[in-house]
């Protein structure tokens, strides 16, 4: 019988390992729908090992800066990922108002990368910072209104209080309606957060329509591995933080725990259909999207106003 | 006992007042008179520093008065709220008198450096005594000296023609702020009969409303409140860095502390006031941080983030306001410590981040943006404590500005889930979003300034030069750069002045503190914890890399192959397309001479953003003052037995007003 605290820690490990594999099935799918056979469901293990044994290309115009960017991204994703109940357990750390710190840390995070970018002295990474820095800022708006429905309906602020426990919140609960309109607000947040299509395309090759890559062309080797480490951390962050909202209640721990992972699974899934149905959006349109998702929030919260939780 | 206590502040006054006029005697002897400004001021504050700390944290109470001129009374009176304020005058007032050695030591400017001392250890003085002032008569004096000090600091470099109508445009600002003040004042003794600060007995509900309002605006154009602000972002670049940091960290929270005394003072209606400072605190705070991502100017752009902060705490001290009114414990007193929290914090890292301003300029000769880069390299320890400044105010983990803004945000998200009343609700929603944005623009704001001003590239032969500072200029910006840290990490123990000062503002029964430790604590060992997992990961790094081959290499230039340092991203297009967003706030007014004929002159390009609240009330408000006043110049002709008949005329006047009455 294990501990609730050592359950906590060995989920978070999982979490961990999972997260390249699930990176690797946006890939499978995109290939699929491409009619190609795709690269192996472990690629992004592949990568990272690659890149672990390589050497690293420095600019002569970079101080520490540019190395700590990376490395401060890693930390917040994993302390941030540390604060997530997974599959409705208690996670590791916890304490009301850890929401505030988790997203902060995250821009923590964003802070460091964009410095790290502009470290390298060239302009498309600078453009890359701008525009990363400009559409964070449209994001935290709009997961702080999530957040303010989700202190509304619970009464509490720590994200162990929104999705683990009895009170947890989730689709099919009294209030699960209004969670229709979160879940995609969610959503959207997660796909500019983690520079995925409609927002921004991994996969193009022109630095001049680039987010998240062209803020990383200077980083080699291991630097790159850690970055990619932290990304694939921060997408399961958001990834998993829907699948707590979807997953049903009323179940024993292991059901909930597959469950979890299986709905885990349909997300990467749908981010990778959406990815191969969709078209990325004008620049210039992007605001607009992430602002749907703040519009979502903000009708949430006006139904919500009908609720007495 | 508390005699002595009275004497010890009378000695650091005497030593800061001391600081100031010996300079003026030292004239002859540079290098003494340097020496003697720095040295009395900074001793006066450290006295005045810790005497007001201890008594801060025994919350004691003291008072002197003595009557002047026979009926005026002249009383001074230090309580938990005057302490809390006190402390960051002299640690700032230290952190700047110390700096100041350095940074003005140009051997030419004697007499205005002598000068200088003067005056700031009159503005430390000034604002020293407004705080604890219990009349309203030493209030106003002491107000009033402020606004002339600093005006006349402000004229320091009065030989450029921007500086001196800076001055002037600071002086005239004051002053008509000084008269709200004066007529919230009258109104206020006009009702009570007194000219006690400490609450009046009986007032009837309209004119408590109305005094405060009056010195809302009074004290709101010194604090720097949205459409009241147009003096900073021209008073802070005009002034030697270390006056910019005395001004914008402490004198403009003189402000915020006006407008606390006249609060605790006349009690108004808090179900009115608190929206009120809510929706002003996120107006300020949103289109401040907004204004300051389009400057170039590094000291201009520090000015618009003090506009900033003032929000900060005018929404912290708002959502306090709004919890008192709806008697949520909780919900004030986590509002009103997050925004009293943060007048210390924001007097910390503005002067930090002022003072590396001021570094820039020392090493480099100009602050604007655009014409540095890659300092980092040449300045390395003022590039640091800049960056720590940075982190600070964009209210990042683990530095001391998320503190404050956590509790606030803590206070939002408790009202949000209390089951308040729909109005209250809907503010305290416009509070924790307005927070957000905030953040958010201001990790914009201060990746930019980092990245153009300390990294990339240097992109004038003077930023490539540039060198570091004397250690006079470091080690007070160490100091407290250390202080930040300390705060962010352990905020359980620095927090307590601000519950204390909190609780006097809540009334009532001491307040439990026990959430707010419980939460501190939670904060440091997770702020702590986020760095030992930095740390050890910046480990691993390191074994990583050692048996690894680095390599040297110009920046990958996406396949072109002569990129120079002009082609970096600017602070201009670096903030565009986000001041393109928020549009009707912000304007960016453009000059482009294009390329027209075969042979062409040199192209040029400037843009610039336009403060609309400021062209709104030059084009609305300021215009129509100047036409009425203009109308009544004719009473103006410099005759001077005219101005003798107006004074008999207006004496009979008043004569026959009171026979008649």
């Amino acid at each position: 019988m294990m501990t609730p605290f050592l359950g906590a820690i060995f989920l978070f490990f999982a979490s961990l390992f999972l997260a390249p594999f699930l990176m690797g099935v946006i890939l499978k799918v995109k290939a699929f729908f491409g009619g190609k056979k795709g690269p192996s469901l472990l690629i992004k293990y592949h990568t990272l090992a690659k890149l672990l044994r390589k050497g690293s290309v420095y600019s002569r115009s970079t101080t520490f800066i540019f190395g700590l960017g990376p490395l401060v991204s890693l930390a917040a994703s994993l302390t941030g990922l540390a604060f997530l109940p997974i599959a409705g357990q208690n996670p590791v750390f916890s304490f009301p108002g850890d929401v505030v710190f988790v997203w902060y840390l995250f821009g923590l995070a964003r802070f460091f990368v964009a410095a790290a970018a502009l470290d390298t002295a060239s302009p498309f990474e600078g453009m890359g910072a701008a525009r990363e820095v400009f559409f964070g800022l449209l994001t935290e708006a709009a997961i702080f209104l999530v957040f303010l429905q989700f202190a509304f309906l619970s009464g509490q602020y720590s994200l162990a209080s929104f999705l683990a426990g009895e009170g947890a919140i989730n689709i099919f609960s009294r209030e699960g309606f209004l969670l229709v309109l979160i879940v995609p607000a969610i959503f959207f947040v997660m796909l500019t957060e983690n520079a995925r299509v409609p927002v921004d395309d991994p996969a193009t090759h022109l630095e001049l329509t680039m987010i998240h890559e062209v803020m990383i062309l200077d980083h080699s080797g291991p630097d790159l591995a850690i970055m990619e480490a932290a990304v694939f951390a921060r997408m399961f962050f958001y990834a998993a933080f829907i699948a707590d909202l979807l997953l049903p209640g009323g179940f024993g721990p292991g059901m909930r725990i597959l469950l979890f992972f299986l709905l885990l699974l349909l997300i990467y899934l749908a981010i990778g259909v959406l990815e191969s149905i969709t078209a990325r959006l004008k620049m210039d349109q992007v605001p607009k999207f992430i602002l749907t998702s703040f519009a979502l929030a903000f009708f949430a919260i006006i139904l919500s106003l009908e609720v007495t939780p | 006992m508390a005699c002595d206590r009275k004497m010890i502040y009378l000695s650091s006054f005497l030593l800061i007042g001391t600081g100031g006029i010996i300079p003026l005697f030292l004239m002859h002897r540079f290098s003494l008179m340097r020496l003697a400004g720095p040295a009395g001021i900074g001793s006066g504050c450290i006295v005045g520093f810790v005497c007001s700390l201890t008594d801060l944290l025994a919350a004691t109470t003291r008072t002197v008065s003595w009557a002047w001129l026979g009926w005026l009374p002249l009383s001074f009176r230090i309580d938990v709220l005057s302490s809390f304020f006190l402390v960051p005058i002299f640690l700032i007032g230290l952190a700047a008198a110390v700096y100041s050695y350095h940074y003005l030591d140009d051997r030419a400017r004697t007499l205005r450096t002598a000068v200088h001392s003067f005056f700031l250890s009159l503005l430390i003085l000034s604002m020293a005594l407004v705080v604890i002032a219990d009349s309203m008569i030493s209030f106003v004096l002491a107000w009033e000296v402020m606004s002339v000090a600093s005006a006349a600091l402000i004229l320091y470099n009065y030989g450029e023609k921007a500086n001196r109508r800076a001055a002037y445009r600071y002086f005239i600002f004051s002053q008509g702020g000084g008269l709200f003040v004066l007529a919230a004042f009258g109104l206020l003794f006009s009702a009570s009969g007194s000219f006690s600060l400490a609450a009046p007995a009986a007032l009837p509900q309209d004119a408590r409303l109305a005094i405060f309002l009056l010195g809302l605006i009074g004290f709101g154009s010194k604090a720097g409140i949205m459409p009241l602000h147009f003096w900073l972002p021209y008073a802070h670049p005009a002034a030697p860095s270390h006056v910019s940091a005395l001004m914008s960290g402490v004198m403009i929270k003189i402000g915020i502390y006006g407008i606390l005394r006249l609060y605790q003072c006349v009690a108004p209606d808090a179900h009115i006031v608190g929206p009120l400072l809510i929706i002003l605190g996120a107006f300020s705070g949103t289109v401040g941080v907004l204004y300051a991502l389009g400057q170039h100017d590094l000291k201009r752009l520090l000015a618009y983030h003090s506009v900033e902060n003032i929000g900060i705490i005018l929404v912290g001290i708002g959502v306090g306001i709004l919890g008192i009114s709806a008697q949520r414990p909780f919900i004030a007193l986590f509002g009103l410590t997050g925004g009293l929290l943060h007048v210390w914090n924001h007097a910390l890292f503005k002067s930090l981040l002022f003072m590396g301003a001021g570094n820039v300029l020392h090493g480099v000769g100009t602050v604007n943006m655009n014409r540095l880069g890659g300092l980092m390299k040449n300045m390395p320890k003022t590039g640091i404590l800049f960056l720590v400044g940075s982190l600070a105010i964009c209210g990042l983990p683990p530095l001391n500005g998320f503190i404050s803004e956590f509790f606030i945000f803590v206070a939002g998200l408790n009202g949000t889930g209390a089951g308040l009343e729909p109005m209250p609700f809907l503010f305290i929603v416009l509070a924790v979003l307005s927070l957000a944005v905030i953040g958010g623009l201001a990790v914009a704001c201060f990746t930019k300034v980092v990245g153009v001003v300390f990294l990339g590239a240097p992109r004038t032969e003077a930023a490539l030069h540039a060198h570091e500072c004397r250690w006079t200029m470091i080690v007070p910006m160490i100091c407290i750069g250390a202080v930040c840290l300390a705060i962010g990490l352990f905020p359980g123990i620095f927090s307590m002045p601000a519950v204390m000062a909190a609780g006097g503002i809540m009334g009532g029964d001491a307040p439990d503190i026990t959430a707010i430790l419980d939460l501190s604590r939670s904060i440091s060992l997770a702020g702590g914890g986020f760095l030992l997992f930095l740390g050890l990961l910046i480990y691993l790094r390191r074994l990583l890399y050692r048996s690894r081959q680095v390599a040297h290499a110009p920046t990958w230039g996406c396949g072109f192959t002569a990129p120079t340092a002009r082609m970096q991203y600017t602070s201009s297009s670096y903030a565009r397309s986000i001041l393109q967003f928020y549009r009707p706030f912000t304007r960016i007014r453009e000059e482009y001479r294009e390329i027209e004929s075969v042979l062409p002159p040199p192209a040029a390009y400037r843009s610039h953003l336009v403060d609309r609240m400021e062209d709104w009330g030059d084009r609305y408000i300021g215009r129509n003052i100047e036409r009425f006043c203009s109308r009544l110049r004719f009473i103006q002709h410099g005759f001077i037995q005219f101005y003798i008949a107006y004074i008999v005329v207006a004496l009979i006047v008043l004569l026959l007003y009171q026979l008649v009455r």
